[in-house]
């Protein structure tokens, strides 16, 4: 039986949610991989293909 | 390792590695002395910007708003986060301080770093402001400084993840972590995220500084703000873990669903960094879907996890109240809490004024489209002194209350005063707060030293309300630096002179002991009946078993939704049609 942390007992497979939220290197990994894509990355590619102002 | 450097907290049960009891004393009081100096520039500050006084002179009111930036948001706060991930992965789950000489090395490096960036500011030789956006020019020693400070702080966020790995293969612990060391975790994962975009602007900063190399005006801001911004995100997410453990400590608070408390942390952790581009929302080079998309936290992830939170927080402590037998009416949970407990009053403060203020302004605010009213006036650092003042220096004083008797072993100094200045103190953010917003409202610019214009070739003039709204913020600034001093004077008194705690007897009040040691929430013998009653479907008006926490959660949104529609009504009077 679960334990009140939602812990399963000895003898319960542990669920696939519960298995990922205790990785915490894939947290890290996504959390990392989607600052850099959406932020980070996405930002840089917006600044670098500006076109250069045209002189008034 | 030996269990010889372990011993055993009489109150808690919990085993405290000596080493790493060290540690995150060493880094608590650094904290504070942080403290100190941000709190002295708020009064400077506020002196300043209320027009009647006119305190400093502008070169002296830029700097001291830079010192004041650096030693609240960077200092004070990260050193304190430091301090928050040792105890969570060590204290919180029994473990025991891998490499403590890494620590010390690290603890060495980040106030080397802290030192040399508090004098290049106070001599003038780092006049960049917080933000030091380039092309303005600091010593290189300043930029050095950051680095050698992030250095550190990135070394104890590995620290914190080998302690969890090592404490899992000597089963210090069974299962999953605390959710107080998973919100941990989420910080540090956070704090990471922050330190690499930290890394990824200083070092080029610095070597633009030596002459070395060209930077980007535009892309440092895009990357500065990675730093800048996410790391007010570890402040939450060590904030929201905070509010978990106060809530258990004070009132026996439940986790009311740990599936969907750790979801949210999760959401933090996927989403919450990319709010940076808030500041970049007046930016040019910048297109509108970027800018929707980060500034939605990728579509609104990471407020439903603030919501998420902000829900399960409060119903969380209504549970554990009603488990101890406050069931009557709505209210009697909370009428009967432990209001004199200044771990309680802090935790209540900062989950109320964070909501309230800091939350629902920081979403309206950071719509793209009602931002272009608000950007670069007083109500963004109306907004900010919310969240990061009111939200997790309160949270972070109300855990030092308890810090204080649990790993520096004292008693808490000035106990009658301890117990007011956590209202004092929310009480002045309040009022400093709200009235920076309303003249933010009137079009008052913040980061500015004189906002009558004088000698300026051009007039401008506002209207006489915000005079008197200056003065009030000052009167708010100045009630919550007094809160912020007593706050000091305490725990400096406490942790150096203090009187030794020896043993807590329970059942007994004791002078400098937070209730919640002295008196343990311990629910009631009948809690099995108590938790089936409180479940009974059709029970206080079907609000469920916290219903108290459904009513004050209808009042926040009614609230978010009358904020909301205000700002789009006030954008529409920007552009007159016809």
């Amino acid at each position: 039986m679960a334990d009140l942390r939602g812990n399963p007992g000895p003898d319960e497979p542990i669920p696939l949610g519960q298995r990922l939220f205790d990785n915490f290197f894939l947290l890290l990994i996504a959390g990392i991989v989607i600052m850099t894509v959406i932020y980070t990355a996405w930002g840089l590619w917006e600044v670098v293909s500006l076109p250069p102002a045209t002189l008034p | 390792m030996t269990d010889s450097n372990f011993r055993t907290c009489g109150s808690t049960g919990l085993k405290v590695h000596g080493p790493a009891e060290l540690l995150i004393k060493a880094n608590a009081v650094v904290s504070v002395v942080a403290l100190l100096i941000g709190a002295i520039g708020a009064v400077l500050l506020v002196l300043t910007r209320w027009q009647a006084v006119h305190l400093l002179s502008a070169p002296w009111y830029y700097r001291i708003l830079g010192v004041h930036g650096m030693s609240m948001l960077i200092f004070f706060i990260i050193f304190f986060e430091m301090a928050v991930l040792y105890f969570a992965s060590t204290v919180v789950i029994n473990a025991r301080q891998v490499m403590p000489k890494l620590g010390w090395a690290s603890f060495g490096l980040m106030v080397v770093g802290a030192v040399m960036v508090e004098v290049m500011m106070w001599t003038g030789k780092a006049d960049v402001l917080f933000t030091s956006y380039v092309p303005l020019r600091a010593d290189p020693l300043f930029y050095l400084g950051v680095i050698l400070f992030a250095v550190g702080a990135l070394i104890v966020t590995s620290m914190f993840f080998a302690n969890l790995v090592v404490a899992k293969r000597e089963k210090r612990y069974e299962g999953s972590v605390p959710l107080v060391t998973f919100g941990a975790v989420a910080a540090a994962i956070i704090a990471i995220i922050t330190l690499l975009h930290g890394a990824a602007i200083y070092i080029p900063t610095f070597l633009w500084s030596l002459g070395l190399m060209e930077v980007d005006a535009q892309i440092y801001r895009l990357i500065w703000w990675g730093l800048g911004h996410s790391s007010q995100q570890i402040n939450v997410a060590a904030m929201v873990a905070i509010w978990y453990m106060l809530g258990a400590l004070t009132v026996g608070a439940v986790v009311i669903n740990e599936k969907i408390s750790r979801l949210a942390f999760v959401l933090y952790i996927l989403f919450i960094s990319m709010a940076s581009a808030h500041h970049l929302l007046v930016d040019p080079g910048m297109g509108p879907t970027w800018k929707i998309v980060n500034t939605s936290y990728f579509m609104y992830m990471a407020v439903l996890a603030s919501m998420i939170h902000g829900f399960t927080v409060p119903a969380g402590m209504e549970l554990g109240q009603r488990l101890r037998g406050f069931t009557s009416g709505l209210f009697e949970w909370l009428r009967k809490a432990p209001w004199s407990d200044p771990g309680f009053s802090s935790l209540v403060f900062s989950v109320v004024v964070f909501g309230f203020v800091g939350g629902i302004t920081g979403v309206t605010i950071g719509t793209e489209q009602i931002n272009i009213i608000v950007h670069n006036t007083l109500r963004v650092p109306g907004h900010f002194h919310a969240t990061v003042v009111s939200g997790t220096a309160m949270a972070f004083m109300g855990a030092t209350y308890y810090l204080i008797p649990l790993i520096f072993r004292k008693r808490v100094a000035f106990w009658g005063l301890a117990k007011i200045q956590p209202y004092l103190f929310a009480l002045g953010m309040l009022i400093f707060t709200m009235s920076m917003t309303f003249a933010g409202s009137f079009g008052v610019p913040r980061r500015h030293w004189d906002i009558t214009f004088s000698q300026a070739p051009f007039g401008i003039e506002f209207s006489p309300a915000v005079d008197l709204l200056l003065g009030i913020v000052a009167l708010g600034g100045l009630m919550a630096a007094t809160g912020a001093f007593i706050f000091v004077a305490i725990a400096v008194k406490s942790v150096f002179f203090g009187e030794p705690l020896g043993e807590i007897t329970r059942g007994t009040a004791m002078v400098g002991v937070p209730a919640g040691l002295t008196h343990p929430p311990v629910h009631s013998s009948n809690v099995d009946e108590l938790n089936a009653e409180l479940h009974q479907p059709g029970r206080s008006w079907r609000l469920g078993p916290a219903p108290g926490t459904v009513v004050l959660v209808g009042v926040f949104l009614l609230a978010f939704v009358v904020y909301f529609f205000v700002n789009w009504k006030v954008l529409s009077f920007v552009w007159k049609i016809g």
